[in-house]
């Protein structure tokens, strides 16, 4: 009797576990709530928080900074899941098809990844305008907050921090400091086998091969181009020309490249090359703090300017806890979350704040901060800052790359 | 209640949910592979991602880089493998520290495998600076370069290194089981210690042999971390073809992805097919000689 007992005990908990989810229905109309009402219902309540988790000092900040001031100043506890965005795509994805209520309440996300979101119908939205710190802060009509890879925001995603592509060397190795591919490649010439960069599809990788396209045929035309492959590979041309004139020059002769960008990171601290590159333009203070790069490391962007991204944070369509989400955001946007994220001590993330739109004591908040050795002033990356290229168009240029570059000459 | 049957219903509740993910999970790759992907509005069946894949010379050449690093490793490792039981058979103090260094690798997992490798055989490893040193190298670039070569030399090295152990640890444990009545009557008979070992021992443990080289291959066929780690920009492996195109954040790109998966799964029936007939023959011969 007992052991039927217990059969009948783990069938029901089997099949109830598959079946709970799809019980809790509740139905809280956000977009028609007062931010006080929004305020209140997010008392009390845990916001998961799903985004790249790939850097120890972001996860830091979220959970040392940003988790600690929510719970005493909202009591909001939150909750950071470390996942890379494909499966966060993958897992909205796996929810919308089996029409569930989410997991995700915040989503840490951009670019083609938010076009595909947007375009799939996976995201909540249009909330930004709800957002007090967004009106009061942000500049509501640039081309950074507006478009996102020349994707229309349409406010289904707030502003997170900026970044922006700088190449990193090390000053006691590279004496004629490149300013344009030109000179790079002369300076590839004069150090065999000591320059390489990540073999797109990395992130930085994919951005190195998308700066020389602009600094050779310029960007303007990109924008608004067709997502064509015959198009763009004519449009592209010349930089597939200059990468394969580049390439013999390159570690290993350009044969391979290396993986990842922290592979690159890492044959950049063991003397293996001269040169590496990052998203991040003050990410190089924190790893000459850690004493993983060199003391003489310094960073650089071209004369022409670099690419620059803002990245975003949304909410997905089926997120259990849109209000705590919200205010969570709403709270990132503010001028102490922005500044501790800008410290390098603490991430060193650019602030996506407006300065024309701040007081002068918020100002000064901003001017206190170090930005640490080996870094660009944040007016100089302003001043070289492109617009990115339309998500669309980035994968099939990262096609031609690979078609074209590593199998080249065989 | 049944005896014979309260194993399976007790097993019922765990794998109802474990075949259920499995099957569903193959289900989905499979229609997705048709291009039948509703959620992303694809609804039609249509062979034609399989025409281009099959056809497209990218992934030919994954193809060939993935059977040619399986097959070479494989072959080296059991060659190798073999070898070791043997000498370890011989060898007088058969409990000794050796028997737990080989059986390490085994349980080291692949990525920290990597690192070792990755660590000596870099041309900023540990290796070309003894080398460089010894002055027997004037600069790192000296060094042959192993790793993120299109020649596999890395991925082959780490899969040996974990490999090797393992058929070692296999066929050692037939061998040692093998009665020492069959060798000593053949040596009594005039045949020498060579012509024991082609003759009496390899025809016995042949069938674990050909098994264990199933699953090593089948393995090294279907296995992602270490040629992403170590293999070169191009040709990919199969696994992390379609890896990146699953990633690839353009999600009608997904039928590519699971098309490569298809093809990855068909290749592991045919290999546990071969492995059901080998183990077949394994419980044939055992039993006979003891």
């Amino acid at each position: 009797m007992k052991r039927i007992l217990a059969f009948i005990i783990i069938f029901s908990l089997v099949f109830s576990l598959a079946a709970c989810n799809q019980n809790k229905s509740k139905v809280e109309n956000i977009s028609e709530m007062e931010w006080n009402q929004i305020l209140e219902s997010a008392k009390g309540t845990t916001v998961n928080f799903y985004g790249w988790g790939g850097s120890q000092m972001t996860n830091n900040w979220i959970d040392t900074y940003l988790a600690k001031r929510l719970k005493e100043e909202y009591d909001i506890t939150l909750n950071r899941v470390p996942m890379n965005i494909d499966d966060i795509l993958n897992k909205l994805l796996g929810e919308k098809q089996l029409n569930t209520e989410g997991t995700v309440d915040i989503v840490w996300i951009n670019g083609e990844n938010f076009y595909t979101a947007k375009s799939n119908d996976l995201l909540y939205g249009p909330f930004v305008e709800k957002l007090p710190n967004f009106k009061k802060y942000v500049d509501t009509d640039s081309v950074e907050v507006e478009y996102d890879f020349g994707f229309p925001v349409e406010g289904y995603e707030a502003p997170y921090g900026k970044a922006q592509f700088v190449m990193v060397y090390d000053k006691e190795r590279v004496k004629n400091v490149p300013i344009d591919h030109k000179t790079l490649l002369e300076m590839a010439k004069n150090n065999p086998g000591k320059f390489t960069y990540p073999a797109p599809p990395d992130f930085t990788g994919s951005a190195f091969v998308r700066n020389i396209i602009y600094d050779i045929v310029g960007y303007e035309q990109f924008l608004t181009m067709k997502a064509d492959k015959e198009t763009v590979k004519k449009a592209i041309e010349p930089a597939i020309d200059y990468l394969k004139t580049l390439k013999p020059y390159l570690w290993k002769e350009g044969k391979t490249y290396p993986a990842t960008i922290a592979q690159l990171d890492n044959m950049y601290s063991d003397n293996e090359v001269i040169m590496s590159m990052t998203y991040n333009p003050n990410s190089v203070a924190g790893k000459i703090i850690t004493g993983e790069f060199p003391e003489t490391t310094n960073t650089f962007v071209f004369e022409k300017g670099t690419i620059g991204n803002t990245h975003f944070l949304a909410v997905p369509k089926n997120a259990p806890n849109k209000a705590g989400a919200l205010v969570v955001i709403n709270f990132i946007l503010s001028v102490q979350a922005q500044a501790s994220k800008y410290n390098p001590e603490n991430w060193g993330d650019l602030p996506v704040l407006d300065y024309q739109k701040l007081t002068e004591d918020e100002k000064k908040v901003f001017e206190a901060i170090k930005i640490g050795k080996g870094v660009l002033p944040q007016d100089y990356l302003l001043s070289h800052r492109l617009p990115e290229i339309p998500a669309k168009l980035i994968p099939i240029i990262e096609e031609i790359w690979i078609e074209n570059i590593p199998t080249e000459g065989e | 209640m049944n005896t014979k049957l309260k194993p399976y219903l007790l097993l019922i509740p765990v794998m109802t949910i474990i075949l259920g993910i499995f099957t569903f999970g193959l289900a989905m790759g499979l229609a997705q592979s048709f291009g039948y992907f509703p959620a992303i509005g694809l609804k039609d069946f249509t062979l034609k991602y399989y025409m281009e894949i099959l056809t497209d010379k990218g992934f030919l050449s994954s193809l060939k880089f993935s059977l040619y690093i399986s097959i070479v490793s494989s072959i080296l490792a059991v060659i190798i493998g073999v070898a070791l039981a043997y000498s370890i058979l011989q060898s007088k103090h058969k409990k000794g520290i050796e028997e737990i260094v080989y059986k390490l690798p085994i349980i080291i997992p692949h990525t920290v495998a990597v690192l070792i490798v990755y660590n000596i055989l870099a041309q900023s490893g540990i290796l070309p600076r003894i080398l460089f040193h010894l002055g027997l190298i004037h600069d790192q670039s000296q060094f042959p370069s192993m790793l993120f070569d299109k020649s596999g030399i890395g991925i082959i090295i780490t899969y040996l290194w974990k490999e090797i152990p393992f058929i070692a640890m296999v066929v050692y444990t037939v061998l040692s089981n093998i009665s020492n009545k069959l060798s000593e009557v053949a040596l009594n008979l005039g045949a020498s210690k060579r012509q024991v070992f082609w003759h009496v021992l390899l025809p016995l443990v042949m069938p674990s042999i050909i098994s264990s080289f199933i699953i090593i291959f089948a393995f090294s066929f279907g296995a992602f971390e270490v040629p992403y780690l170590l293999g070169p920009t191009a040709p990919k492996t199969l696994p992390v073809e379609a890896y990146i195109e699953y990633t690839n954040p353009n999600l009608a790109n997904r039928p590519y992805a699971m098309v490569i998966n298809m093809i990855l799964t068909f290749f592991s029936l045919v290999l546990i097919w071969l492995y059901q007939k080998t183990f077949k023959l394994i419980s044939k011969y055992s039993g006979g000689y003891r």
